[in-house]
């Protein structure tokens, strides 16, 4: 499972990748491998503003709905729009041209409470 | 991986059942339990998922709700389905670990324990590529639409046994238009087994297809029961 070794992460599976002030944000391998075949995304609305947890985005697939969580506070700056035509594109290039959407961060210092490739790795629940 | 197994007798309302799966899930994301299923039975119930489409239910909410089917939206994903009396529904609010990932992931195992639940009955059962759930040659017997909220489950699958079929003539069944709906006494008539006897089985499989070894629970033990 790959795990990209420039991007933050979250314990709920979102990712991260920042520039300068503005972090983009997808979900990792393992959360759309587990929501199979995308059929609907529900992004928030460009200028919405989250804290970090809130709820910012819908996944759906045939028969799941999965939430996704800001990673860090800010206000949406950017959507991917492609997404609306073509949801799969989370489930072919989750960690590229599946990102999310863009937050502009209210608080910088909020990305240090995120996890590194490594401890994500080390997150992911392994039996 | 140790987890808990409840079944609650008699019918349970579909909101009633909601609000204990939202407790459990609460509790299972802050870790304060352990993985816990749910297998019960509603009262007639017809629900839309997230993207129920109201052109799916073939008549008016109204007309239903005065037949004693009630009509409720769930946050579940997936599209409209039934559920009543003779119809398992199966609950588990589960953390996923790193060895249910694969392709198919959670959506497969559900329909491999309906499968293998069938299996035991005496039919052949099989998947449909791109129509979840689990089917037979009659049609679909097992239905299914989930959630993932903080990664850990809500929702399930519900598996055919003997409910009221002419039920399911009000819905378009998870959107799909002209296709069969059948249970295990429309396939096996007489030889059709009992709920308990299913519930059994059903048990058994959730242990070995979740991998998960099931430790009974009192209802009694569940929060807002």
């Amino acid at each position: 499972m790959q795990v990209p070794e420039q991007f933050r992460y979250t314990e709920s599976h979102e990712w991260c990748q920042v520039n300068g002030n503005t972090v983009r944000v997808g979900i990792t391998e393992f959360a759309q491998s587990q929501l199979a075949d995308l059929t609907f995304v529900d992004l928030p609305e460009s200028g919405a503003s989250f804290e970090a947890g809130d709820e910012a985005a819908v996944l759906e697939s045939v028969k799941a709905a999965a939430d996704v969580y800001a990673p860090v506070a800010g206000k949406v700056t950017a959507l991917n729009e492609a997404l609306e035509d073509s949801p799969e594109l989370i489930n072919s290039d989750p960690f590229g041209e599946g990102w999310l959407f863009e937050l502009e961060m209210a608080d910088a210092s909020e990305l240090d409470k995120l996890l590194d490739a490594a401890a994500y790795t080390a997150h992911m629940p392994q039996d | 991986m140790k987890a808990r197994f409840c079944r609650i007798p008699g019918l349970i309302a579909y909101d009633q059942a909601f609000s204990v799966q939202q407790q459990l899930h609460a509790a299972r994301v802050a870790d304060e339990i352990p993985d816990t299923l749910l297998l019960l039975q509603h009262p007639p119930v017809i629900t839309l998922g997230r993207r129920g489409r109201r052109e799916h239910l073939l008549v008016e909410a109204s007309r239903l709700e005065a037949g004693g089917i009630q009509v409720v939206q769930a946050s579940r994903g997936g599209d409209v389905t039934y559920h009543g009396p003779g119809q398992w529904v199966l609950y588990p609010i589960l953390k996923l670990s790193r060895n249910e990932l694969g392709t198919h992931g959670y959506l497969h195992a559900l329909e491999e324990i309906a499968i293998r639940c069938a299996a035991d009955a005496g039919f052949d059962a099989f998947r449909r590529e791109g129509k979840a759930g689990a089917w037979c040659e009659q049609g679909k017997f097992a239905a299914i639409g989930f959630q993932f909220k903080r990664w850990v489950s809500l929702h399930g699958m519900s598996l055919n046994v003997h409910p009221n079929l002419s039920h399911f003539d009000f819905i378009n069944g998870c959107g799909l238009v002209g296709e069969a709906v059948c249970s295990f006494r429309s396939v096996l008539e007489e030889a059709c087994p009992e709920m308990e006897e299913v519930a059994q089985a059903l048990q058994g499989h959730c242990e070995q297809v979740l991998a998960r070894e099931l430790e009974l629970m009192s209802p009694k033990q569940l929060p807002g029961l």
